[in-house]
């Protein structure tokens, strides 16, 4: 029976890598040996360096890869620091209605970005942050805020309130108790989501297609889809190269935060 | 706390001075998530309502036109087209993307080594929707990777044109789209088939249950709690889908593989009409904000304890 459920796994885990084989062998052959009559068969990986660097430089990849870094580390990070004081708010401090501003928060992540798009682009045009790197980074952290402030939220209402009573009688301001005790206390908590979010951020796409234009403000994965819409020039080799590397860092970066990865989507679904 | 002594009324008034200096700290560090959420979340949804009733290219003033871009939506042959595309997408990915992540899941349960047997199907999950589009379309265009297979083998569907004939289009980029999102539903019903409890599962066994009826009677209505989330999370997802449509056939050809989402976009930022746009927008956030009730309930909940 466990033999029968392993072969299962097996077979199908199988099928389920041919599309990255695919992806691989094909994005390392040179434009000259590609052709669709043997996308199966693997030619030498020569063609694999040079396909990259094409579709860095002439793809705009380079560009994209920078400006995507800038708002996949930036973003999550200011993020999961204003919803952590959200969510320390609404559970150690005296609030009042702590639950309706916790739902209000938290209920602007129930409508699709869609609602949203075409304001915040006649408003940033208005403001002059459209097409600009701030403006990208803002957007990103508004987006990572309430599942920020939900899961610290929910992480902080695990902390013992004599932790906070404690602290308060050694003499400890609010703003030294949540820095010095509560953010350090929820260091794998903050991990989970900056983790969470980043991943997500690197691989938006409707944002960048709406808030910018230039290659050096668009977020890699839109340089990516202006590459593959019209083959910007390129060959398949190359496309299917600009594929492969917006997609290593996200895998690199799930592979060895695995733990962290279920433990925040753990979090995020339950409480 | 402060010691009250045989002089109450100062240390009250003291008190109630640091409950108020207490509720300004509290509130200061609400403020910036909430003026966040407010000025570019809110706002903007409440100004998208208010642009669905008008007629707006982007110049000039919106004119106030009440319900007609919702008629013009309902009517457009093309956005009901959407619609339906949508609808299929949701179906779609509840029967494929979740049946198998379900599957999967048991299958793995109690494994050694689960790890590795799930992580190929995970390892999409961390690929972007557009990167998922390109490799899908180069396998799925006219005489790509698939077609080759299918002649080696001379097997059927050989001469489909899988990109470009609806409804073909839509049910092809649901299988792309339960390439990138079986795993993680693996994963979701793995947390939940651990934490069923042993002694009902033990119970049965004693009785002698397993296989097909311990499933049904036992693990199916255990997992019920798990199922609900993976359920909403997967419904309120595929009616959002974007970037494995706009990866695979940008709607087309013509427009007949178009979601709302991608309706919206196009409406707004490629045809310039905002009132549209909106409409479709909302007509969105409806049925999603209707969708999410469903699993909203069970996160909100136990947040009312305090």
């Amino acid at each position: 029976m466990q033999g029968l459920r392993k072969a299962v796994l097996v077979g199908l885990g199988l099928l389920w890598l041919v599309p990255i084989y695919l992806m691989v062998i094909n994005a390392a052959k040179v434009s000259a040996n590609y052709g669709n009559a043997t996308v199966w068969i693997p030619s030498d990986i020569s063609g694999l360096w040079e396909n990259i660097l094409v579709a860095l430089d002439r793809g705009r990849i380079a560009e994209g890869l920078l400006s995507t870094l800038i708002y996949s580390v930036m973003s999550p990070l200011i993020a999961v620091v204003i919803g952590a004081m959200a969510g320390f708010a609404i559970v150690a401090l005296k609030l009042r209605r702590p639950f309706f501003w916790f739902v209000l928060i938290f209920s602007s992540t129930v409508f699709p970005i869609q609602m949203v798009l075409m304001p915040l682009f006649i408003g940033y045009v208005e403001v002059g942050i459209f097409d600009s790197r701030l403006g990208m980074v803002l957007i990103y952290t508004v987006i990572a805020v309430p599942f920020s402030a939900f899961v610290l939220r929910n992480f902080f209402s695990g902390i013992a309130r004599q932790v906070y009573e404690a602290a308060e009688i050694d003499g400890a301001t609010p703003w030294r108790i949540f820095f010095r005790i509560y953010l350090p206390m929820s260091k794998s908590a903050l991990f989970a989501v900056f983790i969470l979010q980043a991943t997500f951020i690197w691989n938006d796409l409707l944002l960048g297609l709406s808030l910018s234009q230039s290659t050096d403000v668009r977020p890699v994965m839109t340089t990516l889809a202006a590459m593959q819409s019209t083959y910007g020039g390129s060959t398949m080799p190359v496309v299917l190269a600009g594929g492969l590397i917006v997609s290593i860092p996200t895998i690199v970066l799930f592979l060895a935060t695995q733990r962290y990865f279920s433990q925040g989507l753990a979090l995020g679904q339950y409480n | 706390m402060t010691i009250t002594t045989g002089r109450p009324a100062p240390a009250t008034s003291h008190r109630r001075g640091r409950v108020r200096q207490e509720r300004l700290t509290a509130a200061a560090f609400l403020l910036p998530a909430l003026a966040l959420c407010v000025v570019l979340l809110y706002i903007p949804f409440v100004y998208t309502s208010y642009l669905s009733l008008t007629e707006f290219n982007g110049l000039g003033d919106p004119e106030f036109v009440g319900l007609d871009k919702y008629e013009e939506m309902f009517s457009d042959a093309r956005i009901l087209t959407s619609m339906v595309n949508t609808l299929i997408w949701v179906v779609g990915t509840l029967v494929l993307p979740v049946g198998l992540g379900l599957f999967i899941a048991v299958m793995v349960h109690g494994l050694r080594g689960s790890f590795w047997y799930r992580l190929p199907f995970l390892l999409p999950y961390a690929i972007s929707g557009i990167a998922v589009g390109v490799i899908f379309s180069f396998i799925l265009q006219t005489g790509g990777a698939l077609t080759q297979a299918l002649e080696l083998f001379g097997l059927p569907f050989a001469d489909a044109r899988w990109l470009l004939d609806w409804p073909l289009n839509t049910i092809v980029m649901i299988v792309a789209a339960t390439w990138q999102g079986a795993g993680v539903n693996a994963l979701l019903f793995s947390v939940g088939l651990q934490s069923i409890p042993k002694e009902p599962v033990e119970a049965a066994m004693v009785d002698g249950a397993k296989g097909w009826t311990m499933f049904r009677h036992i693990t199916w209505p255990m997992l019920a709690p798990m199922t609900t989330v993976v359920v909403g999370l997967s419904i309120v997802g595929s009616l959002k889908t974007f970037d494995i449509v706009w990866g695979m056939t940008q709607g087309g050809p013509g427009r007949v593989s178009e979601t709302l989402a991608i309706t919206m976009y196009k409406a707004s930022f490629m045809l310039n009409d905002y009132g549209l746009g909106a409409a479709v927008a909302l007509l969105l956030t409806v049925v999603t904000v209707t969708a999410s009730l469903l699993y909203l309930r069970r996160q909100l909940a136990p947040a009312k304890e305090f």
